[in-house]
């Protein structure tokens, strides 16, 4: 008889706090069941707190990579984005989040591996390394990666600038984008407040669209991170509380 | 089982003063050795935090009643399977793993709910709690069928079935004693008895340790530590007797050789696993113990031989 071949999870023996902060993350029934049944209550609790409803569904309706861009004012964002999409994509959206803020302190961490499955995206030093990350991530098909290039949480509630590296991750390449605006996350849970507040929060999902044939340069980056902060700032409701 | 009863109920608190003597013994004992004789002992103080707190949990838990016990084991028992599909590389199948953490729970339903034409309530389905290994088994097997995948599919089949069976059905035992009428007496007689075994052949191997027991197995244990343990092991059962005050000596001297022997057994079972998959402890959860797997190894090997022979001469309600 041959000897089996058992091929054990790389980290068996680091502590589990540890394998928490790795990433990509080894695939895990318990997580899964975890993270599944926690979408299935935040998005309960969407629907009766903040009103919560979705515009223009269909444009996430693809199977092959597709990169969320959207506007950035609170962590009902994230939660809001992922509520858009069917159960069986949630173990294959990575929302990108900030490496020193949420893969720091434990509570944080445990809530970004398990609940929301955040890739750790490092916002100061190796940027270029997140990024190529990102891509390795959008080469299989069906990956969803979820981004806000503002970079961080806005404290006024307008869209602010576009950091260029979202340019650098999608520009020459064949995947889809589809920006996406967030109505009313600032009212609900503004940055610095404990909890949030029941106003009533709108994803209006924009048309996706495609950089492939845009060159890589310094230039045309920036255009792209330019271009798509317009078509975010287009998607607000005309009627929308500011 | 309930915190009322708990509380009033002499067995438990007698437990309760033995462990924390015990803990203190050890700790004066780890304290002489590091402060008066110098010698090096970080990690052991490691492993004897981490005993604290697994005392500590322990206690509050069973002082909580039935349904949180039998809740807890069935959630050590998930997490132990985890890390044994996590070394084991059955953990990339998400059928599979689904599969077992299923026969999992469904031990832990059986011994909570009571039979559907029982009278008496909230004393565990024994009839179903000991057929779930069958229809485990069965979904097991269903699995490649459904999917039409023969290619090594036996290995995956081997790996689910021993992990359900042994770390999740036969630990799930302990949880099912708690519907016992003496569930006090039998579970922290049990946990301790194993404890202390584990940390006598440990003690007793340190001491007088030289000749190997399974050089090809587990090089550190040697056949000094294993005999310390057993004798230990012997001895307990007539010590802490008010723990089954109806055991006559035979059941005794059963109950001895189960743990002593059965014990180092387990631990002996799960080094066999952890040798051929090639990994020195199967996860990191606890300091200075390994995985929760690493800690449990004992209980699950002893735990089911000693509700049975329990179960052969007294009824357990």
């Amino acid at each position: 008889m041959k000897k089996w071949l058992y091929d054990s999870v790389r980290d068996v023996d680091q502590a589990p706090i540890n394998r928490l902060r790795r990433f990509p993350r080894e695939p895990d029934m318990l997580v899964y069941g975890l993270r599944s049944l926690g979408a299935l209550i935040i998005r309960g609790l969407l629907h009766i707190y903040n009103h919560f409803e979705i515009i223009g569904h269909q444009n996430l309706r693809t199977n092959r990579s597709l990169v969320i861009v959207a506007n950035h004012c609170s962590h009902i964002d994230t939660l809001c984005l992922l509520a858009a999409l069917p159960l069986r994509k949630l173990h294959r959206a990575f929302p990108a989040a900030a490496s020193d803020y949420f893969f720091q302190s434990i509570p944080r961490l445990w809530a970004a591996a398990i609940l929301v499955n955040a890739l750790p995206f490092a916002r100061q030093a190796r940027v270029r390394q997140s990024l190529s990350l990102c891509r390795e991530l959008l080469a299989n098909p069906g990956t969803i990666l979820i981004i806000f290039p503002e970079g961080t949480r806005s404290t006024t509630g307008e869209v602010g600038e576009f950091k260029s590296g979202i340019g650098a991750l999608i520009a020459g390449r064949d995947v889809a984008v589809a920006p996406c605006f967030i109505d009313g996350s600032f009212q609900a849970w503004p940055k610095g407040k404990r909890f949030p507040r029941p106003r009533k929060v709108r994803l209006v999902i924009g048309t996706p669209r495609n950089y492939c044939n845009r060159g890589t340069d310094k230039f045309d980056i920036c255009t792209i991170a330019a271009e798509l902060r317009d078509a975010v700032n287009q998607l607000r409701p005309a009627n929308g509380s500011r | 089982m309930s915190p009322q009863i708990a509380l009033h109920d002499p067995v438990f608190r007698n437990y309760f003063w033995i462990v924390l003597i015990s803990l203190a013994i050890a700790g004066a004992v780890l304290g002489f050795l590091r402060f008066v004789l110098k010698k090096e002992t970080a990690s052991m103080f490691k492993t004897y935090w981490s005993w604290i707190l697994i005392a500590g949990i322990g206690f509050i838990v069973v002082f909580l009643g039935r349904i949180p016990t039998i809740v807890g084991i069935t959630l050590l028992a998930i997490y132990a399977f985890k890390e044994f599909a996590n070394a084991s590389g059955l953990y990339r199948d998400s059928w599979m793993t689904g599969a077992v953490y299923t026969g999992i729970i469904t031990v832990g339903i059986a011994s909570l709910i009571s039979h559907p034409r029982g009278e008496e309530q909230g004393t565990g389905w024994y009839g179903f709690f000991v057929a779930v290994p069958a229809f485990a088994i069965a979904l097991i097997l269903l699995i490649p069928i459904l999917r039409n995948r023969a290619r090594g599919e036996l290995q995956r089949i081997s790996l689910a079935i021993i992990g359900f069976v042994y770390i999740g059905w036969m630990f799930g035992h302990l949880g099912f004693i708690a519907n016992a009428r003496n569930a006090y007496g039998f579970i922290c007689y049990i946990i301790f008895a194993t404890g202390l075994t584990d940390v006598a052949a440990f003690t007793f191997g340190k001491i007088f340790g030289r000749h190997p027991l399974r050089s090809e197995i587990s090089p550190n244990k040697t056949w000094e530590g294993a005999l310390g343990a057993l004798g230990v092991a012997m001895i307990l059962p007539w010590l802490l007797r008010f723990s089954f005050p109806f055991f006559g000596g035979w059941q005794l001297i059963l109950t001895g050789l189960i743990i002593g022997i059965g014990g180092q057994l387990g631990d002996l079972s799960i080094s066999v696993i952890k040798r051929d998959i090639g990994t020195k402890d199967m996860a990191a959860t606890i300091p200075g113990h390994g995985g929760i797997l690493d800690r449990i190894d004992s209980l699950v090997y002893a735990a089911p031989l000693f509700m049975y022979m329990a179960r052969y001469y007294y009824p357990l309600r």
